[in-house]
């Protein structure tokens, strides 16, 4: 059963270019290049996942996150997974509390864009090394803080933290679960909750904090 | 008709018991009205445009006049009324009266000329900035995109030149721009940055955490450059390098896309690993390991304590 995808990006290199990347599995069923243009095809094309763009011209000047609140929130709304060239962490951080369930690169692989389409569309979190390394320095991972229990939204429990850093260093969901003897569902659920508190916590104002620290 | 209706008004103040500055001061907000209708459209009006006088109407400036004309009458109105019985009091009274209705007048036209003065001042800092920013881009964008066209045919060069410009325009785009002694962030990316450049491969730099680099973190950052060198020569595929700053301790992971090695296997006179790897940050009071298998992706894994937290 194949996956179907919007693609939405100002640069028709860079669609082009998403296009041709995506595995057989994966179908392009619309493309968009602003937030209007993004809107109207997400609303007709019904796809499951939504590849956005975190800058984008029109709409109200938020880009993503324009379009994030016109699309999600109702029902069969998309999954979005984001993605960006910039390494600016309020704007990762803004499209993720905004509602998209993953953020890559654009220096990503086919396989592994592909992947991460088919990943989102199951409802599962995509992590880069890149927002895993944001995530540990928002939540205070590296000084020693941990939650007790799994609902603190401000702080990660040990689990997640290792999940994190691992993910961090480079390794894939299958190589996370082999290196913590977990099943990858158990990855996949950690990882998830992760996103969770990412978008709820309230933790030092996250988007603001993100601003002034930047992911270096 | 409406200055006869007022003029008959006053005349019959006496009869009305009224107190004397009502009727003046009545009369001063309808002819300050009359003078500030038209204004609006000045104020409003896009603060660029210089030329406020083309703004206003023939039939407004005869507003504005009949207003001024109003306002004067007003104050005339209150200087002649009997609200007191001092004269350094009416003097003061009077004259205040003229400056507060100078003033009021021309309290639009003032705002606009702030505005104006504000508006021109944020030109000219984006004018700065949009003059720096081209500058940039010339030394750095079109000089590469040349070198890139004269180049074309040798792949390499031009993937060589492609990855350098694009980190070089990313820093100056989203990053803080610290020195490689401030940040240890900033060292390791500078020391990945020479390997992606050396050996043409591609490195992801996660850093959790930031300080001054300190002789032990240099450590660490020279051994994780070594590592890279070895996973670049080495390895296939893209190299993640991720770095973390605790409380007492500084680790770098440096993990390559395999294929992997056997470490047991490794002659003990290659001094490549033990001695630019191990033995710099064992100086230092530190440790780096090796974990590797034939047929899995190699990491390094390199963790030095932070004297300074001492």
């Amino acid at each position: 059963m194949s996956i179907s995808v919007v693609i939405v990006d100002d640069h028709d290199v860079i669609r082009v270019g998403v296009r041709e990347s995506l595995e057989d599995d994966v179908e392009v069923i619309g493309e968009a290049k602003d937030v209007e243009s993004a809107i109207e095809a997400i609303r007709k094309a019904r796809p499951q996942v939504v590849i956005l763009d975190v800058h984008l011209p029109g709409g109200r000047g938020g880009g993503a996150l324009d379009v994030l609140a016109e699309v999600l929130g109702v029902p069969g709304a998309p999954r979005v997974l984001a993605l960006s060239v910039s390494d600016a962490a309020e704007d990762v951080v803004a499209v993720v509390r905004a509602g998209a369930r993953g953020y890559v690169t654009k220096s990503i692989s086919g396989p592994d864009l592909s992947d991460a389409v088919r990943r989102v569309a199951t409802g599962d979190a995509v992590f880069s090394p890149r927002l895993a390394g944001f995530v540990l320095d928002a939540f205070g991972a590296a000084g020693g803080e941990v939650a007790v229990v799994d609902e603190d939204l401000d702080k990660l429990t040990e689990r997640e933290q290792e999940v994190m850093r691992l993910i961090a260093r480079g390794y894939t969901y299958r190589e996370v679960g082999e290196k913590l003897f977990i099943s990858i569902k158990t990855v996949e659920t950690h990882v998830g909750k992760v996103l969770h508190k990412l978008q709820l916590s309230n933790r030092h104002e996250l988007a603001h904090w993100a601003a002034r620290r930047g992911i270096a | 008709m409406l200055a006869v209706a007022i003029v008959l008004l006053v005349g019959r103040t006496d009869e009305l018991h009224l107190p004397p500055w009502l009727i003046p001061l009545i009369v001063f907000i309808a002819g300050l009205a009359l003078a500030w209708s038209p204004l609006d459209a000045v104020v409003a009006a896009d603060a660029r445009r210089p030329d406020v006088v083309a703004l206003v109407s023939r039939e407004a400036w005869v507003r504005i006049l009949l207003g001024v004309f109003v306002v004067g009458f007003a104050v005339w109105l209150f200087a002649r009324s009997d609200f007191t019985d001092s004269r350094a009091v009416r003097i003061w009274a009077v004259g205040g009266a003229t400056v507060l209705a100078a003033v009021l007048l021309l309290a639009p036209w003032w705002l606009r000329l702030i505005r104006q003065v504000s508006v021109e001042r944020e030109r000219r800092v984006r004018e700065f900035e949009r003059a720096e920013i081209a500058a940039h881009l010339h030394d750095s964008v079109l000089q590469t995109l040349t070198l890139i066209r004269a180049k074309a045919d040798d792949p390499d060069a031009v993937a060589r030149l492609a990855r350098a410009q694009e980190r070089d325009l990313r820093s100056y785009l989203y990053q803080e721009r610290r020195s490689p002694a401030d940040s240890v962030a900033t060292a390791l990316a500078a020391a990945m940055s020479e390997v992606e450049d050396t050996h043409g491969v591609s490195i992801d730099v996660v850093s959790v955490g930031d300080a001054p680099t300190s002789e032990a973190l240099r450590a660490a950052v020279g051994a994780a450059r070594e590592a890279a060198t070895n996973a670049a020569r080495h390895g296939v595929g893209p190299i993640s390098v991720y770095a973390e700053l605790a409380a007492g301790r500084y680790q770098v992971f440096v993990r390559d896309g395999g294929p992997g090695f056997d470490p047991a296997a490794v002659p003990t006179d290659r001094l490549g690993i033990r001695n630019s790897i191990v033995g710099r940050v064992r100086r230092q009071g530190g440790d780096a390991e090796v974990h590797s298998a034939p047929g899995t992706r190699t990491e390094v894994a390199i963790t030095v304590a932070r004297e300074e937290e001492r």
